[in-house]
């Protein structure tokens, strides 16, 4: 029986056989990165400073991501080791997650403003749960753990980095009682190094797999 | 007859075939894959993979559609409902016979 689960298994981990699931991931979490710093380090009046300029920045950054991800997909991986179509009959499981991840955020958002909690010291279970995200994305890849044990190890020194280095990096500017410079720091810090780690796994990942694989060869 | 050693007894003997076990429990897990796929994932050769698929299409198992990807033709291959219904079938009474 256990074979037959791990068979089962293993369509949803060629997903990442490319890396192209950690790439796209690592992107995303460097672009929005990017974005958090150019909108707590530019000047007052700056367009980073606008709503529009989220939606615009994370409208391009999510077509790029996607025309990255199709590139590999159909230029290398299609034709090296094949294509996949998933079932997407579970959707509504996915939204029904997403529904109740958000409302126990928002509890625990209100709940924090209410006590006046100083939200950097959750960093570290927000870095855990991200790094528990990756693992998932891992399968039985063992060098995979060493750069996920990287990225442990970077969440812990943010958590006790200097409070007045961590809040340099939000500019020290505060959002709000809530979020402080240095909760602001600290996520961003946390955000960055899980996109760096990302970005260099997957490109490993796909290095790797194009030296391991090669297209077959077309039949006249 | 012992409840194991008649679960045993009746499971289907398409599916049960390792190379056609192989080949349903990937497709089960996905819409639809094509031949590339199935070859790097079983390490069968073309024969051996397109025999077995052959058998499970007789038995209304699997669908294989031709199609093109581009300029490269593409052999699709998906569970039908009576596949994906003998698979689920399958491994019930292979937990009833190991458990």
């Amino acid at each position: 029986m256990d074979q037959v689960q791990a068979l089962l298994q293993r369509p949803a981990l060629y997903d990442n056989i490319d890396g192209t699931g950690e790439l796209v991931l690592g992107l995303g979490a460097l672009g929005f990165s990017l974005f958090g710093w150019l909108n707590l380090h530019a000047p007052a009046g700056s367009v980073w400073h606008g709503m529009y300029a989220l939606f615009l920045f994370a409208g391009v950054m999510q077509v790029v991501i996607y025309l990255v991800h199709k590139g590999i997909k159909s230029r290398i991986t299609y034709r090296r080791t094949g294509f996949v179509a998933y079932r997407t009959g579970k959707a509504w499981v996915v939204m029904a997650v997403a529904v109740v991840v958000s409302a126990l955020g928002s509890a625990g958002l209100f709940m924090a403003s209410r006590r006046h909690w100083d939200l950097s010291v959750p960093v570290l279970l927000f870095g855990l749960v991200m790094a528990a995200l990756y693992i998932r994305m891992i399968g039985a890849v063992r060098w995979k753990w060493a750069m996920c044990s990287i990225y442990v190890a970077a969440v812990l020194a943010i958590a006790v980095l200097p409070a007045d280095l961590v809040e340099a990096f939000a500019n020290h500017q505060s959002i709000s009682p809530l979020l402080t410079a240095k909760a602001l720091g600290a996520y961003w810090l946390t955000f960055l190094a899980y996109g760096a780690v990302l970005v260099i796994s997957g490109s490993i990942s796909l290095w790797l797999y194009i030296h391991q694989t090669q297209a077959p060869a077309q039949e006249a | 007859m012992n409840r194991q050693i008649q679960a045993i007894a009746e499971l289907d003997r398409v599916i049960h075939e390792p190379g056609r076990l192989m080949i349903t429990a990937l497709l089960f897990a996905v819409e639809s894959a094509d031949f590339l796929y199935l070859q790097y994932e079983t390490d069968m050769n073309k024969g051996t993979l397109s025999s077995h698929l052959s058998r499970l299409e007789e038995a209304g198992y699997v669908e294989i559609t031709k199609t093109y990807r581009g300029k490269v033709p593409q052999t699709l291959l998906r569970l039908s409902e009576a596949g994906r219904k003998a698979f689920a079938e399958y491994r019930r009474k292979l937990k009833q016979a190991v458990l």
